[in-house]
């Protein structure tokens, strides 16, 4: 069962085309990826669902009824890659902040504890490092109770057993009746974590659908590469 | 009730980021001394007129603690709230502009209206602070024995307050509307000095000119410095306040295309300026001084009222001239109370009046009433008084027994006033300063 469908999705910022007529589905309580080159648009499309960003076109539907730019926020959460926000705040004040505006049924300390946080229940946001501040918003976006949880990224910047420990994390979200839809940049990682995909390149969809279903739609089943890795799908759809 | 309950954690979430800004905490510190300089010379000041040392007072019925204390001790508050205060309210938008936290502050379950709300809140919350040196230059004044007057004092704190909400919704709006915090300072600072320079220019002007710059932050306060609460100028305040902030509300909807936010301000623009100007031609005002500075005796006002016919004023004095100065505040500003159709013509040609001897009508002042004209170069009340008398052919009023304002001579010397203010208030606001750091861990 869908729990959204986007059509027609297109942005352009002056003359240039950002996403051009970017249509697919997330499933309820699966998770999706969106993997794609740098530039290819995910962050742009990110931010067009999220309503943070005006879209030139195309119509999002939420359980098969319309939603609106301004309803979004009660559908979905998009949390960003690269950003640090209130930095002179402490981590145990922001985890706190989020679980207080949201009151979701997961808590902040046992997500301090699974992310490993603990020890920086006091440290300045601003202090910290690359790796501390992605767990730190990947904390602030579990601690949300939107349907739909929106990541840019949230790799980015973990180590190998990190990496390991955050995906598990993930996929048990899908088990609390949580959707999933991550921005990932490494396609081992989509590869690993991601129930279906949807490839992006130069603002357009090119593919959607778990590798087997990609692999059919590159031609590459029947021609010579049966056990095709995403990246030879990727390339093969691009 | 959802924005009810979820109200407490975005105010404390502005108040938290108020108080982490270092902005915030120099204009703590500065407001200390600031206010403290204006208090001990005010209070040296008005000893010295009221006869220090045992000398008999200068002039006893001159001396109101409103002009001889309150307002040169809240004038502080002008120059924190012109100068410090704007950067304080740029940050609480740009930081969340610039760091990112703005993209997930629009997607709480909070409207834009509420966010700007509760940043409003906090800035009050965080000025009402700033006003502690202020409130304690008040006690101290009451300690040295001296006397204050509920009503005018009441009035200056809430011009005052005034000042700071405009101040607030200006920097508010630029910093929604600029890419940068310093943009923002640009156009905050672009917007001071345009107001400064329109109260330069449209001095002893009257017209449109005139008008428009008696609501500039600066004559607006001077309303209530002087005791006189007009409601003319509490609307157009609030309304250009509440506009800035609206504006600050449309832009932060980042979500939205910029010509739909366009179209929206262009819409509210045009509401307030409706509100504006519906404000602005409400005569209603209310002299709260203590010795009716802005009123002629009640006996003359009486009288004064019954002129029902349109008078018209034409003044020949240079925008310089101390004696336009006087007229303004004797006269037109008490006319202007009471007679609902006075129209006043400011007839010199240059601003200082040095050159205008040549066409021999310099320092005229015509007035006119129901086709009946004449020339008088009287700047004192009782005479232009008298003269309107003769051309409305009203008969003057008996002798007013009205109490005479006695004045409030206070010879005191600013005791413990530099150690308070310079001293242990910048030393309590770098160690609460400390303590909220280590608290916000």
């Amino acid at each position: 069962m869908n729990l959204l469908t986007v059509n027609g999705l297109s942005k352009q910022f002056g003359a240039r085309t950002v996403l051009q007529n970017v249509s697919f589905s997330v499933r309820q309580g699966e998770v999706l990826g969106l993997i794609g080159p740098n530039g290819a648009g995910k962050t742009t499309l990110f931010e067009c669902l999220a309503g943070i960003l005006p879209s030139d076109g195309g119509a999002l539907r939420m359980n098969e009824q319309g939603l609106a730019p301004t309803q979004r926020k009660t559908a979905l959460f998009y949390m960003p890659d690269g950003v640090t926000p209130w930095e002179r705040q402490s981590v145990n004040w922001a985890v706190g902040f989020f679980e207080r505006v949201y009151a979701g049924p997961i808590k902040a300390t046992e997500l301090l504890n699974t992310l490993k946080l603990e020890s920086l229940r006091h440290a300045r946001i601003g202090s910290l490092s690359k790796g501390e501040r992605k767990r730190l918003l990947l904390a602030m976006g579990l601690l949300t109770s939107q349907p739909l949880l929106m990541l840019d990224e949230p790799f980015d910047g973990l180590d190998l057993l990190q990496t390991r420990d955050v995906m598990a994390l993930l996929r048990s979200q899908t088990g609390r009746g949580r959707t999933l839809m991550l921005s990932i940049h490494q396609l081992v990682d989509a590869a690993r974590v991601c129930d279906r995909l949807i490839l992006l390149s130069d603002g357009r969809v090119v593919g959607e659908g778990t590798i087997d279903e990609l692999r059919a739609q590159a031609n590459l089943s029947d021609g010579g590469l049966p056990e095709a890795r995403l990246e030879e799908i990727f390339l093969a759809l691009t | 009730m959802r924005s009810l309950s979820s109200f407490p954690p975005l105010f404390s979430k502005e108040w938290r980021e108020l108080t982490a800004s270092r902005a915030y905490w120099l204009l703590l510190l500065a407001v200390g001394p600031l206010v403290g300089h204006g208090f001990i010379n005010a209070v040296n000041l008005y000893a010295e007129a009221s006869g220090v040392g045992g000398r008999p007072a200068a002039l006893p019925q001159g001396l109101t603690p409103l002009d001889g204390m309150l307002a040169p001790t809240f004038g502080a508050y002008d120059l924190a709230v012109t100068l410090l205060f704007p950067f304080v309210a740029i940050r609480s938008i740009a930081a969340e502009k610039e760091s990112g936290a703005l993209k997930l502050a629009l997607q709480f379950p909070f409207s834009v209206g509420e966010m700007v709300a509760a940043k409003l809140l906090a800035l009050a919350t965080g000025w009402l602070i700033a006003w502690l040196p202020g409130l304690i230059a008040v006690a101290m004044w009451r300690a040295y024995g001296g006397h204050l007057y509920a009503l005018e004092t009441l009035n200056l704190l809430l011009g005052h307050w005034l000042r700071m909400l405009l101040s607030a919704g200006v920097a508010t709006a630029a910093a929604a509307l600029a890419e940068s915090a310093a943009s923002a300072a640009i156009v905050t600072l672009g917007f001071t000095l345009g107001t400064w320079a329109l109260d330069f220019i449209a001095a002893g002007r009257g017209g449109w000119l005139a008008a428009l710059a008696s609501y500039t932050p600066t004559a607006a306060l001077r309303f209530f410095e002087q005791g006189l609460l007009r409601l003319s100028v509490v609307i157009v305040i609030l309304a250009l306040a509440s506009a800035g902030l609206a504006i600050a509300a449309i832009w932060l909807h980042i979500g939205r295309k910029p010509g739909a936010r366009l179209l929206r301000s262009v819409v509210l623009l045009g509401f307030i300026a409706a509100i504006v100007w519906l404000g602005s031609i409400s005569r209603a005002s209310w002299d709260l001084s203590e010795n009716r500075r802005n009123s002629f005796s009640r006996a003359d006002e009486v009288a004064l009222r019954r002129v029902r016919e349109p008078l018209r004023i034409t003044i020949n004095l240079a925008a310089e001239d101390p004696r336009l100065m006087d007229y303004e505040r004797g006269i037109l500003n008490k006319l202007r109370r009471i007679l609902p159709r006075l129209e006043v013509d400011y007839a010199a040609q240059t601003r200082t009046g040095l050159f205008e001897g040549a066409e021999e009508r310099y320092g005229e002042i015509w007035y006119e009433l129901g086709g009946r004209k004449v020339m008088n170069r009287s700047t004192t009340g009782p005479i232009v008084v008298e003269q309107l008398y003769q051309l409305a052919g009203i008969t003057a009023p008996a002798n007013s027994d009205e109490p005479v304002f006695p004045g409030y001579p206070l010879a005191a010397h600013p005791k413990g006033a530099s150690m308070i203010f310079y001293a242990l208030w910048p030393l309590a606001v770098i160690s609460i300063w400390g303590l909220a750091r280590r608290q916000r861990r």
